[in-house]
């Protein structure tokens, strides 16, 4: 292969690192303004595989702007915990990322940064609100990318941008020095070129090896439910991923999406807006219209409901791991049960179908978030635009390394996680 | 049922500004969020002596 950025992370670790860092500085000077990936490049970005991270993950004496006109020189006193495990495990920091305003955002928009835009076609959108670390990997710009997800804030943008997405177990990477949203929620992940380098990077972080694991896996799937309510294009890419990793998966009525998302919701708005309250009382203009709209919301969620639908978690968990997984390992669903839209669509000028557009986009991902489990978004297609689809495999509390390995056994039998967007 | 009248109060009661003409779209946005949620039967079957904290055990026991 010419391009050494276009290797594999387990690969790149037998390329000098300057020749590295040299391949994603080019592709960085091409891709970057068509898709305004980074919000700051690094002068001095260390030496070893290049990697670049969501802008709201500390570095101390560095500006973190959080996506948000707020923070925009705001200098950290302190490096995350995630971020302290990857430099010391000699990865590059090439620079900050794009991302969704204070990480409050399903599409990947940016009005104090400029929209991040889709590495496939840059009139759709990445997802969010980890757009910057998904549209970096899939151009190649870098070989991976810390993420947070609090509803879908990994997976949405992994599946958009046709790249693999780790949302880890809540708990299991250590938040310190990484933006809050939601602590009840939040939780930190990797996106990469292929399972196998999300395996990497969190081994990198949390200290444990994660590959190889057991690859023979069942699967519990809810074909009906896909079916009936993903566009069919989504429904047949995902359904025929199915059979690749078990032949003969087991049928399991659906969770109820709805009800779950809806409880993952009066968490994160409660949480969110107790976390804002300060600014949102002082300096309420300086948000986007959009997130203080999402703040607002949280207000008003009565803290006996909250204190409800915290009491119903750890019963709606055992529900799943008993009525939904069963007897299977993993279950298997879409990452975004709809086509991706377009930037307009869902932007400030978008028009009625915009609510509903943007409920679409998380709704098979916000109910993973409020049971705490792991699951890991990889592309199974693409629709007839020529936009990634993706499939999501969600599994019990701490099963990141069956999920990588699943994850790994699907990317050797399929080859949709090597397509690389036309330069 | 939640009213915009209702939201603006509450969150005035907090000292946050609702932009203009958004209570009663919070409003209607809130009681659906409340009752799509509410319609969980684990909800009429919580136990009386389940703790918000509980879920951290239940994760380990899922393991």
């Amino acid at each position: 292969m010419s391009d050494p950025a276009l290797l594999s992370l387990a690969q790149a670790r037998e390329v000098p690192p300057n020749e590295l860092l040299s391949a994603c500085r080019a592709r960085i000077e091409l891709w970057q303004p068509r898709i305004n990936a980074f919000i700051d490049l690094d002068p001095a970005p260390g030496f070893g595989i290049p990697l670049a991270h969501k802008d709201m993950f500390y570095r101390a004496g560095r500006i973190s702007t959080c996506g948000s006109k707020i923070r925009r020189d705001w200098v950290a006193g302190e490096t995350s915990a995630a971020l302290e495990k990857l430099d010391a495990a000699g990865f590059a920091d090439l620079g900050r990322l794009n991302m969704s305003e204070f990480a409050y955002g399903p599409t990947g928009h940016n009005e104090h940064y400029g929209d991040c835009r889709n590495p496939w076609n840059p009139d759709y959108i990445t997802g969010g609100s980890s757009s910057g670390s998904a549209a970096a990997v899939a151009a190649r710009l870098v070989f991976g990318a810390l993420g947070s997800d609090t509803g879908g804030s990994v997976r949405v943008p992994a599946a958009a941008c046709g790249v693999t997405g780790l949302k880890t177990t809540w708990g299991r990477v250590p938040g310190r020095g990484a933006m809050p949203l939601s602590p009840s929620l939040d939780t930190i992940g990797p996106l990469a070129r292929s399972a196998e380098d999300c395996g990497l990077l969190l081994q990198a972080i949390t200290g444990e090896g994660y590959l190889p694991g057991k690859e023979n896996v069942r699967i519990a799937v809810s074909s009906g439910w896909i079916e009936e309510n993903a566009h069919p294009e989504v429904a047949a890419a995902v359904l025929a991923a199915v059979k690749t990793l078990d032949k003969h998966p087991i049928e399991v009525e659906a969770p109820d999406f709805d009800a779950l998302s809806a409880h993952c919701l009066v968490l994160m708005q409660a949480e969110a807006s107790a976390q804002h309250a300060k600014w949102m009382r002082e300096r309420p203009g300086d948000y986007s219209s959009a997130v203080r709209a999402r703040l607002e919301a949280g207000y008003a969620i009565p803290a006996s409901y909250y204190l409800e639908v915290l009491r119903l978690r750890g019963a709606c968990l055992e529900r799943f791991c008993s009525q939904t997984l069963g007897a299977a390992d993993l279950y298997l669903l879409p990452a975004i049960a709809i086509r991706l839209p377009t930037r307009e669509a869902t932007g400030p000028k978008g028009g009625d179908e915009m609510p509903r557009l943007l409920a679409d986009l998380s709704r098979l991902t916000r109910w993973v978030n409020y049971l705490g489990v792991p699951a890991l978004a990889l592309p199974c297609g693409f629709d007839s635009r020529g936009l990634p689809l993706s499939l999501q495999l969600v599994g019990r509390p701490f099963s990141e390394a069956l999920l990588l390995a699943a994850g790994r056994a699907f990317q050797r039998a399929t080859s949709w996680h090597e397509r690389v967007p036309p330069g | 049922m939640t009213t915009a009248a209702t939201i603006e109060a509450i969150l005035a009661a907090q000292g946050i500004a609702l932009s203009p003409g958004r209570a009663e779209r919070l409003a209607r946005a809130q009681q659906a969020l409340l009752d799509a949620s509410g319609a969980d039967p684990l909800r009429d079957a919580l136990a009386f002596d389940a703790d918000p904290a509980g879920f951290l055990a239940v994760m380990q026991k899922c393991k």
